[in-house]
């Protein structure tokens, strides 16, 4: 019961872990390649929402400073960081996006098992 | 200190800078492009050497970017273990640079050269910053930089080859970096810290609360770091990757890359887990046999391959185990063999790369059974790769004993003798299919028949250059040894 509880007070981490499974299933199983890129971005994002869910406190407020008012901030150190990490996953995005382009020039498909096969009928 | 007090930033930096201009110089002064890589790298270098002079004698030191302190601001740290890495790490990518002046114009077209240099830059600076670096959240993002850049070193060449085996590099270290981040969150969540140090103390609290975020962290950086570095059953990506870029890229990713991820997951498990995690779960047991395992089937499908580099690609995947190895038997006898490994494996594993890439280049032979005779040819490629067998082999008078010798030395000093075993195996493994090329070459009686071109002058002096390394190696291990047994006696 109290393991429920756990789960259920904390649903955004239970959230993101279950986003990451999906993206990582995904991205590995799935043989057209831009579904693989969204796959990924979804796991890279998976892993985004929960770090910032990591500075959240119940019931806290931005980290912005007010003279004589006492309340909980959220910690402003995650939320920096992932900014980073969304610059981050759109850089590869978009390099992994430009591959997918290149490689459809050359075979006219998009699907990685009919590349697989076309290579292997050559 | 005075100015050298900035030197840690200042490696990286120069490397990125030099990364930003060489496109634009390659445009309007073609001439200046390569002098300036060159220049950077050797700057680079002497900066590492001078830092590595003044902790021999000041001690460990930390360096705080814009001032400010950890566990708030980045932190990079200097310490003998890091700059003997960076001393490896730039000096073999000088070298291959050098080599790639001439390969290059060969491989890729002309207008993309500049980029090229761009690329390369990028991914020396980014590894330079991976070993360097003290902050885990700065690890990831460095680690990201190295990722793209490394692939797109491979994909450069643009032909079919070379796209696909990038875009499934790509994708398998995406993962890597997915499952890397998401245990750098585990650990924050249960310490609050991104520093090496301050979660080196934190963890030994927390551990006794929060066991399960630990493990689970532990066990996602095996996985991000086994897959980047190419560990036993997460080697898929490399064959491909490494046989079809272009050699010099082949050299870099084969010779340097993976290595640095070996590195980082040592620095995990000796820096951020403290080591009451590590003898709860046999974290270090895990590395050491998915190493051994490695070890012999990364030979085994090495001897079934019949394209030459992807031959030499499969070879890294045993040689790779070694350096596992040496982060997984726990003994300080082991991480000195496993760092000397680091770095004869680096500069041998490169110029067996370079000799593919003379080979490709003066006769466009890729396959290993059309290069019988190929001896009295090219008289100079093949007795490099002679030598450069030898010491995958583990010859006498070559680099690759020495750290087979500390490697094999500390399992006996453990009680583990299965694992000198496994050295021994995975050694004659690699006799089996190295040899047979180089008998071939010299000593059998069919003629080369195809055309040759004539090799340049400067891909012949890099090739020079690693034999005699690897000889120095061999003979004067001293000095190196020296340095490894100091540092790796600051971690037991």
């Amino acid at each position: 019961m109290e393991t429920l509880q756990g789960i259920v007070d904390n649903y955004y981490y239970m959230v993101a872990i279950i986003l990451f499974v999906i993206g990582m299933y995904t991205m590995l199983t799935h043989s057209n390649m831009i579904k693989k890129v969204i796959a990924m971005n979804i796991m890279d994002a998976s892993v985004f929402l929960m770090f910032v869910a990591v500075g959240y406190a119940h019931g806290s407020q931005a980290p912005i400073i007010r003279d004589n008012v006492e309340i909980i901030y959220a910690n402003p150190l995650p939320g920096a960081l992932i900014l980073t990490g969304i610059v981050v996953a759109v850089s590869v995005t978009a390099y992994a996006l430009s591959l997918v382009v290149k490689i459809y020039r050359y075979y006219d498909t998009c699907d990685y098992d009919e590349i697989c096969e076309m290579r292997s009928k050559e | 200190m005075g100015f050298s007090e900035h030197f840690p930033a200042l490696i990286v930096v120069v490397l990125f800078f030099t990364a930003f201009i060489s496109p634009l110089l390659y445009r309007w002064a073609r001439k200046l492009a390569a002098p300036a890589v060159i220049a950077a790298l050797l700057a680079a270098l002497a900066m590492v050497v001078v830092l590595l002079i003044q902790v021999q004698q000041f001690g460990i030191y930390y360096y705080h970017m814009g001032g400010w302190p950890p566990p708030w601001g980045i932190e990079f740290k200097a310490d003998p273990l890091r700059l003997y890495i960076l001393v490896v790490l730039i000096s073999v990518s000088l070298w291959i640079f050098i080599y790639a002046l001439r390969d290059l114009g060969h491989e890729l077209k002309t207008r993309v050269i500049g980029w090229y240099y761009t690329l390369y830059s990028v991914l020396v600076g980014s590894m330079a910053g991976i070993a360097l670096t003290n902050d885990l959240f700065n690890l990831f993002v460095l680690m990201e930089i190295c990722a793209i850049s490394a692939c797109a070193i491979i994909s450069i060449k643009e032909d079919r080859e070379c796209l696909e085996a990038s875009f499934k590099y790509l994708i398998l270290s995406a993962m890597g970096t997915g499952c890397f981040l998401l245990g750098v969150v585990m650990l924050y969540m249960v310490t609050g810290y991104l520093n090496y140090s301050f979660l080196y103390q934190a963890l030994v609290e927390a551990f006794d609360f929060y066991p399960l975020n630990i493990f689970t962290a532990a066990a996602l950086f095996i996985v991000a770091f086994g897959t980047k570095a190419a560990l036993f059953p997460l080697h898929v990506w490399l064959p491909d990757a490494h046989a079809s870029a272009p050699s010099p890229s082949s050299a870099m990713l084969s010779g340097l890359v993976i290595k640095i991820y070996a590195f980082a997951l040592f620095l995990m498990f000796y820096e951020v887990f403290p080591r009451v995690v590590l003898e709860a779960v046999p974290l270090s047991e895990i590395v050491l046999w998915l190493a051994a395992l490695g070890a012999m089937f990364g030979s085994i499908y090495a001897m079934i391959q019949t394209d030459l580099k992807k031959m030499l690609a499969y070879s890294s995947i045993a040689q790779i185990a070694y350096i596992f190895m040496g982060i997984g038997l726990h003994h300080s006898l082991a991480l000195v063999g496993g760092f000397y490994h680091i770095m004869v494996h680096a500069v041998t594993k490169a110029m067996l790369f370079m000799v593919a890439g003379v080979i490709i280049y003066s006769t466009g032979v890729r396959r290993i059974d059309q290069l019988t005779g190929i001896g009295k040819v090219l008289p100079v490629t093949m007795v490099a790769f002679t030598i450069g067998s030898a010491s995958m082999v583990g010859i006498p008078g070559t680099g690759g004993l020495i750290s087979k010798w500390y490697l094999a030395l500390s399992a006996l000093e453990i009680g583990r003798p299965i694992f000198v075993l496994v050295i021994l195996a995975s050694s004659l493994l690699n006799a089996i299919y190295y040899m047979p090329i180089v008998i071939n070459a010299f000593m059998h009686q069919d003629e080369f028949k195809k055309e040759v071109k004539p090799v340049p002058g400067i891909m012949q002096l890099s090739m020079v250059v690693g034999m005699v390394f690897i000889i120095i190696f061999g003979f004067f291990s001293k000095p190196v040894v020296t340095l490894l047994e100091q540092a790796a006696a600051l971690f037991f």
